[in-house]
């Protein structure tokens, strides 16, 4: 499909297979379990299996004897609080004083080896006693009678209540020509990355401490490693290896990482903790099982006058991402439309169970859900076709919203187009036959938080640096951190599309705290548009070096050259120029290997309410997604057979991984809509493993059809926006608007699973309620 | 989690497997595939410290149209068209199982043999222990259905009803010689859930063997699971039947995935002998297939729901027999 203003880039726009590619195919790219040091120990954890428990003292006597263990920890030697945000330090390595959730951590050990480990946590006596455990977050709203945190708000569970009015919401209802309300439950969900959690920790002894980890940010574990350990950050060193996915889930510093680096410290030994699926799936931090309760009114015409929403959100046992999250629910539920008058009560509310946190489109798909089952209902009661009425309401480009998020580009309407024109929509809606049906979805994501969640220093969001030396090739640092979606690559392509240079030339170095400047790395759908500005700035400081040479090797002024491939030559004089290698030698004359460092700075935005920069982004991406659905109407069974994807993430710098984005988000989307659910009795998790946490599986992809209709962002890199959440939301409600279309049933508990599909069709048959809405 | 240390042993034929299954008599588990049996060790499920791994015994292998040997991995079975062709139950059913790398490995004795499987029984040590353990490993009640002395673990493997309804029968070898027994047969309607085979202490599944009277017979084996690879039955209904001038001479349903065993429901199949398949008299008998099957709540899938599917499957697996018939 057409993209943007034709140009003359040389890669970027194109399909650019991954730079690591040949060693991930092969089994050569290093994760971190595939790292080892000599004399490396086994760290091992002991976790609760007491949902909430006082921990009235912990015996390690007789596994500090076992032979083979040279160190066992409890949460008392390291009790520092952390947390992933300044303001919400609520977690520490290891328990201190109370566990609160099946899994939370309340001893480790190291020791020679794994069955060593295991056997010594099984010699550690824990005396508890029992406290109350809190499974539902509405529980925990009002006073409790044992708080999982002091910091509760007046003796509540409730970590954090955010409350928004913007406009007149009342008086908007008040002249409403329709209303529609929505109530949504959706079961947590988990982020399922490949790679399970691994960190290996070595303390040497000249002061160092050097910590290898899966994350997704090493700069926040950092941080997070000097303040609970209490070294210097620069006697930290933090590497990233390659990572197997994180969506979210390597984002938070993790207990586990500090343990490590902890047990090193104690043992003077290199220490690995590798998890397994179950540790995984109680580190959690995935997407927030939440209840939702949405009003929204529009006029005769089917403009939207206002949103009233009021959400319940189960944090889990710790903060995590909580704050944001809590922010996000309400204020991401806004764009892609303009909506005038907006009244926001959220709470996020601890319970002992696994923490959530940041997962994929993060606090954007939920309510979102409910806002587009609310939008179809909408449609159908004012007799507008669901596209129209979306088209209707779309928030203009260059506008501001009511709660004052700055909107750039936006090519919504363009999605919109696409989609409806591509699905056959006009052909198929409401025209096919029972069990078939067809419905759109909506989307809109931030492109990168434009809030660091550091505020000191000031500094820039993204930095990334280039050295080029004899050999002509170019290293390029940053602490941005590729865990899969693309990002080296992406570096790699910025900076030979900016120097001329082959791709071949472009390495883009690991993830080193000593030598990589800092990024705050993969989330919120932030490192193409910062880290790619970076580089770009980077690559054209290192341009104007070599270009300065090229003028002094060919006697035409600076401005007179063009940058060709590999080649820099004279616009007035074409024959006129010199090679890449040529400038190179020539600049290095002076100054012997050339260096250029560049950043991505945040614009200033947002209100200046509490809570005004939640949510605000330098650009964001909108999405129109059509889902094609088939229902075995007597078993509830059902598949999604097409998807028509159309987005807007600006310009597309490479084309095979924004479309491996959108794909993968539409899998992940499904997953959340069709079946996967954290299942829980009680505080207790059933399903910690992939054989019971249903992902779907390649049988169940649909035919998906990637649109890309994106202008380019004016301060995009190149024009670019996020690709790497956004194309995660629509998904869940173009399926849900399709159940409808196809047996005339509304969900809104999540998964919606074959149980759900047959009693929603029986409580039909037994309203007497056609199949077909009108 | 890790493999606790065991002793493996290696015999090449089944009367040295027997003498070893004297010798190790309650200390051992057989080792066929080891796609059930080593993920369950390392859940520290039921650790025995010995294993006799039967890879190697020739007598073991071997399929036709009349036997396939116990040893026989799936994929190969599934390789087999001529054969899956004459029992379409069967056919169905091991392309259906888990995942063609698992099938790769997993046996036709193994799938028989699987191991009855609960979601508070297939959990890791950490698990059971944070819970209490319950009496199918290392404790004494049930999770599930408290006030019974009994494990309600459901039966999940697909081959058993699709095997049942083609009138399979099982070749066993032990210390009092070799027997042959109704598939049916091996799964103890008596049993409490823990002890549910009528195997004799050691005894060997070596062969099943297919009966020629059923051969070409059609059928079908339908199975239920929320996704379309990987999973274990969550309710498996296979039926096999033949028809004469439309009448019915012979009909079996067999139901897998439900209950703590695979169930032949020959009793409410007897009645149809000698009448027309028709849409009522096939609604009725899904109506009491369904009656009689009381899954309970262990599997991903609500029970409420899986008996209701009993119904509609059993009408679809007799339907697809009845389209095979006049095909």
């Amino acid at each position: 499909m057409a993209t943007g203003p034709a140009t003359d880039y040389r890669l970027i726009g194109g399909r650019i297979p991954y730079v690591e590619g040949p060693l991930k195919v092969t089994g050569r790219a290093e994760y971190t379990d595939d790292l080892s040091r000599p004399n490396q120990l086994v760290g091992r954890l002991l976790r609760s299996p007491w949902p909430h428990a006082r921990l009235r003292s912990i015996d390690v006597r007789a596994a500090r004897e076992l032979p083979g263990v040279y160190a066992v920890l409890t949460g008392e030697k390291y009790p520092t609080p952390f947390g992933v945000l300044p303001i919400t330090h609520d977690e520490t390595a290891i328990a201190v004083g109370k566990a609160r959730y099946i899994g939370d951590i309340i001893a480790a050990v190291a020791a020679q080896d794994e069955r060593t480990a295991e056997r010594a946590l099984a010699l550690i006596r824990v005396d508890i006693e029992p406290l109350p455990d809190y499974a539902d977050p509405r529980d925990g709203v009002g006073k409790v009678a044992e708080p999982i945190h002091a910091r509760g708000l007046n003796g509540s569970n409730i970590q954090k209540e955010v409350v928004q009015h913007f406009g007149d919401v009342d008086a908007a209802f008040a002249r409403a020509a329709h209303t529609v309300r929505v109530k949504g439950t959706f079961a947590g969900v988990t982020h399922a990355f490949t790679e399970p959690m691994a960190t290996i920790a070595e303390a040497t002894p000249d002061g160092r401490l050097t910590v290898w980890s899966a994350t997704q940010v090493p700069h926040y574990l950092h941080r997070a490693l000097s303040e609970v350990l209490g070294i210097p950050m620069h006697r930290i060193r933090v590497i990233k290896p390659e990572v197997g996915g994180g969506f979210g889930g390597k984002s938070d510093p993790l207990p586990h990482e500090i343990v490590c680096a902890a047990l090193a410290i104690e043992t003077g030994r290199p220490v690995k903790i590798l998890f397994d699926r179950e540790d995984v799936f109680y580190t959690n931090h995935g997407r927030h099982p939440t209840q939702n309760d949405i009003r929204i009114a529009v006029d005769a015409d089917g403009r939207i006058l206002a949103y009233d929403i009021d959400a319940t959100i189960d944090g889990g046992a710790w903060s995590s991402f909580g704050t944001v999250t809590t922010y996000y629910n309400g204020v991401l539920s806004m764009g892609p439309y303009r909506v005038p008058n907006f009244r926001y009560h959220g709470r996020r509310v601890y319970t002992t169970k696994p923490p959530n946190g940041a997962m994929r489109a993060h606090g954007g798909t939920n309510l979102r859900y409910s806002v587009e089952v609310g939008l179809d209902r909408l449609a159908e009661a004012t007799g507008i076709d669901p596209f129209d009425l979306r088209d209707r309401n779309a928030l203009p480009p260059n506008s501001t919203t009511v709660n004052q998020f700055r909107i750039t580009s936006t090519s919504f309407r363009a999605c919109l187009a696409a989609a409806r024109a591509r699905s056959g929509w006009d052909e198929k809606f409401r025209r096919l036959p029972y069990g078939k049906g067809i419905g759109l979805g909506c989307g809109f994501y931030i492109s990168g938080s434009n809030s660091p969640i550091h505020f000191t220093p000031v500094m820039p969001q993204s930095t990334v640096h280039l050295k080029v030396d004899m050999d002509g090739g170019i290293a390029v640092h940053s602490m941005q951190a590729d865990i899969g979606q693309g990002s080296n690559t992406l570096l790699a392509v910025i900076v030979a599309e900016v120097l001329g240079v082959d791709l071949a030339r472009v390495h883009v170095q690991r993830v080193d705290s000593d030598v990589s400047p800092v990024d705050l790395g993969s989330y919120s759908s932030r490192v193409t548009f910062m880290m790619g500005n970076a580089a770009r700035e980077a690559a054209q400081q290192l341009l104007g070096q070599l270009l300065r040479a090229a003028a002094a090797l060919t006697g035409r002024p600076v401005d007179d050259l063009a940058v060709g491939r590999e080649r820099y030559w004279s616009r007035t004089d074409p024959s006129v120029g010199v090679s890449f290698e040529e400038a190179l030698r020539k600049a290095m004359e002076e100054s012997g290997a050339l260096v250029a460092s560049g950043a991505y700075r945040s614009p200033k935005l947002g209100g200046s309410f509490k809570g005004a920069r939640a949510g605000t982004a330098p650009a964001y991406s909108f999405a129109a997604y059509v889902a094609e659905v088939d229902v075995d109407v007597e078993t509830g069974v059902y598949g999604v057979s097409r998807v028509w994807a159309a987005f807007d993430c600006g310009r597309a710098l490479n084309r095979l991984a924004v479309e491996g984005q959108i794909e993968g988000s539409i899998h992940m989307g499904l997953g959340q809509v069709m079946g996967e659910t954290m299942s829980y009795r009680g505080t207790r998790l059933m399903n910690p493993s992939l054989l019971d946490y249903k992902i779907p599986m390649p049988q169940q992809m649909p035919k998906v059809e990637i649109l890309l209709v994106g202008d380019d962002d004016p301060e995009g890199p190149f024009g670019a926006k996020e690709a790497g959440e956004g194309p995660l939301i629509a998904t869940l409600p173009a399926v849900g608007n399709a159940l409808y279309d196809a047996i005339g049933v509304r969900f809104t508990d999540l998964p919606i699973t074959p149980d759900k599909v047959l009693k929603g069709i029986d409580q039909r048959t037994k309203e007497g309620r056609p199949w077909k809405g009108a | 989690m890790h493999l606790d240390p065991f002793e493996l042993h290696r015999p090449t034929s089944v009367d040295e497997v027997v003498g070893l299954a004297r010798d190790l008599a309650g200390r051992f588990d057989y080792l066929a595939g080891g796609t059930d049996l080593l993920p369950n060790y390392k859940m520290h499920l039921n650790l025995r410290p010995h294993l006799i791994a039967l890879e190697g015994v020739r007598e073991l292998r071997g399929r036709s149209l009349e036997r396939i040997g116990a040893m026989e991995r799936l994929a190969d079975v599934e390789a087999e068209s001529a054969l899956l062709a004459a029992y379409p139950p069967l056919g169905d059913a091991v392309r259906e199982i888990a995942t063609p790398l698992v099938r790769a490995s997993g046996t036709v004795g193994g799938n028989l043999l699987v191991e009855t499987r609960c979601f508070f029984f297939n959990q890791s040590q950490f698990w059971r222990q944070s819970l209490g353990f319950c009496l199918k490993a290392d404790g004494d009640r049930c999770h599930v259905v408290p006030q019974k002395q009994k494990c309600y673990a459901t039966f999940s493997g697909d081959l058993a009803p699709a095997l049942m309804a083609v009138d399979a029968e099982v070749e066993v070898a032990g210390a009092d010689g070799r027997r042959r027994l109704p598939l049916e047969a091996l799964y103890d309607p008596e049993g409490d859930g823990i002890r549910r085979l009528r195997l004799r202490p050691g005894e060997l599944l070596t062969a099943v063997h297919l009966p020629a009277a059923t051969r070409g017979d059609p059928g079908a084996y339908l199975k239920l699971r929320v996704r379309p690879s990987y999973d274990f039955p969550e309710l498996g209904v296979a039926a096999s039947g033949a028809l004469d001038g439309g009448r019915v001479r012979r009909l079996t349903i067999a139901v897998g995935g439900a209950e703590m065993r695979p169930v032949r429901h020959d009793s409410l199949t007897a009645a149809l002998v000698g009448e027309r398949l028709s849409d009522d008299r096939i609604r009725a008998l899904a109506d009491a297939v369904e009656r009689a099957t009381r899954p309970v709540h262990n599997t991903f899938l609500l029970p409420d729901y899986r008996r209701r599917m009993v119904s509609v499957f059993v009408r679809r697996a007799v339907e697809r027999l009845r389209e095979g018939t006049a095909g």
